[in-house]
């Protein structure tokens, strides 16, 4: 009989990748969206649909409506995005309905009847082999898997919004530029940068290489100086190309961005961790390096 | 108000090294208290001294480190502080490890908050607290950068992938907490010696009647992405051009810009 997975996902693209996986180790797979607008973006790529009508993120209503479904399919293995809300869901679902869990896993194989994952710890210097046995949740990271494709007829089911848990008051994040779990280019600001107003030169870079900026989770949380942060606490990308400016590359922040293509990194001392997973590095003052950078980049646009 | 801090000593990864075959040396890796963890605690404390709140704090595990995490917390002024005993603390599954929090708060509770780290510094699963509030039916607030608690209700922001959420709850609750919530107070030298003197309770698992199964690492190596690691120098403005003309013809050629 073949294993029933039943996904969490806010949108296609993760939709999309955790099909994929599920694809691999020849599951059958339902999913779960919370809202009608997002489920009909995933048309084509599950047969089974579901969707509430849940509004701003209330963990416990949004994982009762997941439950519902879960009690409808009973499935062998529960897969959500390893998010910040991807974590606190695959917790609260693992607890009652799962023998074992595992966050931060970018591969699974079946093996007899239980399942083996890799994931990674240690802020992602180390991978881990574990065995998971069956009923299991798994939080999948970013980029792990390619996105299927769509390929079948879908059918919508609708489950009864639960009750709220809690109040809630959402301010959704201000994107300046392109969102940069979403970009091919993604350049980072770390601690090296000392001002909020040198951050023009990162994101004019980022501009330049039609891409995203970001910063590391202290210029962001202690010195607001962005909204979001790449880091396992923050966003996780896989771009084709992440520029690290400033950044000494502490294993939480490199964790968000461990599966680029291809690291840069910019830092004056040769010493940064991040000069150890780069693939191309300058140890310099980022002061004299970016703007040489962005003439340069100009340059060769004019011609 | 009744408050139980769960917590946690965790391999400080920045010091993590790995032997010549890839496998982590943890036995020489510092351990502490994970700096979230500590933040989670500051929440409790800072009830305790407005609110005449008792503070209990426990962690899963028995050895040096586990004591040593425990004792720091009556150091920083936990009142009581409980070891759920518990071989190879490190191989327990999460779920375990939640588990045994749960029961522990069942026997020793009721509690009206239940505080934990959002994340711990080595594995960073941040599934814990959001276990324990599903096994108690308690509510939850994950993530917390700022914590107000009353009598009655919790008003907490938290940062998340796509914005801020401001939560107002009812208790009981379990409260994750980020390492940017506050500054975690640093124990006085009396301080340290009172709690020298403070006993630290032992819970025999059998006692919270769990069958504690250890999960199965099959196997921990360093995580090596190949990587090029070319690096240049750019000591002055000459060099500096140089190494960026060199770098945007490596990206070019790698077909990225």
């Amino acid at each position: 009989m073949r294993t029933k997975l039943l996904a969490y996902s806010e949108d296609r693209s993760w939709a999309a990748q955790i099909k994929s996986l599920s694809d691999s180790i020849k599951a059958e797979a339902s999913i779960f969206l919370p809202k009608k607008e997002i489920a009909e973006k995933v048309s084509g790529l599950y047969e089974e649909i579901y969707y509430s009508d849940l509004e701003n993120f209330d963990p416990l209503a949004y994982i009762s409506a997941f439950f519902e479904v879960a009690k409808l399919l009973s499935p062998e293995v529960a897969v959500f995005p390893c998010t910040g809300k991807g974590r606190i869901l695959a917790g609260l679902f693992s607890a009652k309905n799962s023998k074992s869990v595992a966050t931060d896993v970018y591969n699974v194989q079946s093996k007899e009847n239980n399942l083996i994952a890799k994931r990674l710890v240690y802020g992602g210097k180390a991978e881990v082999d574990l065995e998971l046995k069956i009923p299991a949740t798994i939080c999948l990271l970013h980029g792990s898997y390619v996105e299927a494709k769509a390929n079948v007829e879908s059918r919508f089911n609708k489950v009864i919004k639960p009750n709220a848990s809690c109040r809630v008051i959402f301010t959704p994040k201000k994107v300046e530029g392109m969102e940069p779990d979403k970009a091919e280019v993604v350049v980072v600001a770390g601690r090296g940068v000392k001002t909020k107003n040198d951050l023009r030169m990162i994101m004019e870079l980022a501009e330049l290489l039609k891409g995203a900026w970001s910063v590391t989770r202290p210029l962001a949380v202690d010195e607001g100086w962005a909204e979001s942060w790449i880091g396992i606490s923050g966003l996780m990308v896989s771009p084709k190309l992440y520029i690290g400016i400033g950044v000494s590359g502490q294993p939480h922040h490199m964790m968000g961005a461990r599966s680029s293509k291809i690291v840069v990194a910019i830092n004056k001392d040769r010493n940064a961790p991040i000069f150890d997973e780069c693939d191309y590095g300058i140890v310099g003052d980022l002061y004299v390096v970016l703007p040489e950078m962005i003439k340069k980049l100009k340059n060769m646009k004019q011609k | 108000m009744k408050i139980l801090v769960a917590l946690k000593p965790t391999y400080d990864i920045n010091q993590l090294k790995f032997d010549s075959e890839g496998v982590p040396l943890l036995e020489t890796c510092p351990i502490t208290l994970g700096e979230a963890d500590k933040c989670a605690l500051e929440e409790a404390l800072r009830i305790k001294e407005s609110n005449k709140a008792i503070v209990i704090a426990v962690t899963v595990g028995e050895s040096q480190s586990h004591i040593k995490g425990i004792r720091d917390a009556l150091a920083m002024g936990a009142d009581e502080g409980y070891l759920i005993k518990m071989k190879n603390a490190w191989n327990i599954s999460s779920i375990a490890v939640a588990k045994a929090i749960a029961s522990f708060a069942q026997l020793t509770g009721p509690y009206d908050v239940i505080f934990t780290g959002a994340g711990a510094g080595d594995t960073h699963s941040s599934i814990i607290g959001p276990m324990i509030s599903a096994l108690l039916d308690f509510r939850l607030i994950a993530g917390a950068d700022q914590v107000e608690v009353s009598e009655n209700m919790v008003k907490a922001t938290c940062k998340m992938e796509d914005g801020t959420y401001y939560y107002e709850s009812d208790l009981p609750v379990v409260i994750t907490v980020t390492s940017e919530a506050n500054e975690p107070r640093i124990p006085t030298l009396k301080a340290i010696i009172r709690s020298k003197s403070m006993p630290i309770k032992e819970v025999d698992p059998s006692v919270l009647s769990l069958s504690v199964e250890e999960f199965k690492d099959l196997k921990v190596l360093k995580h090596s992405i190949e990587r090029k690691r070319i690096i240049l120098e750019a000591s002055d403005q000459k060099s500096a051009e140089e190494s960026v003309e060199k770098i945007i013809t490596f990206l070019k050629s790698e077909g990225v810009i």
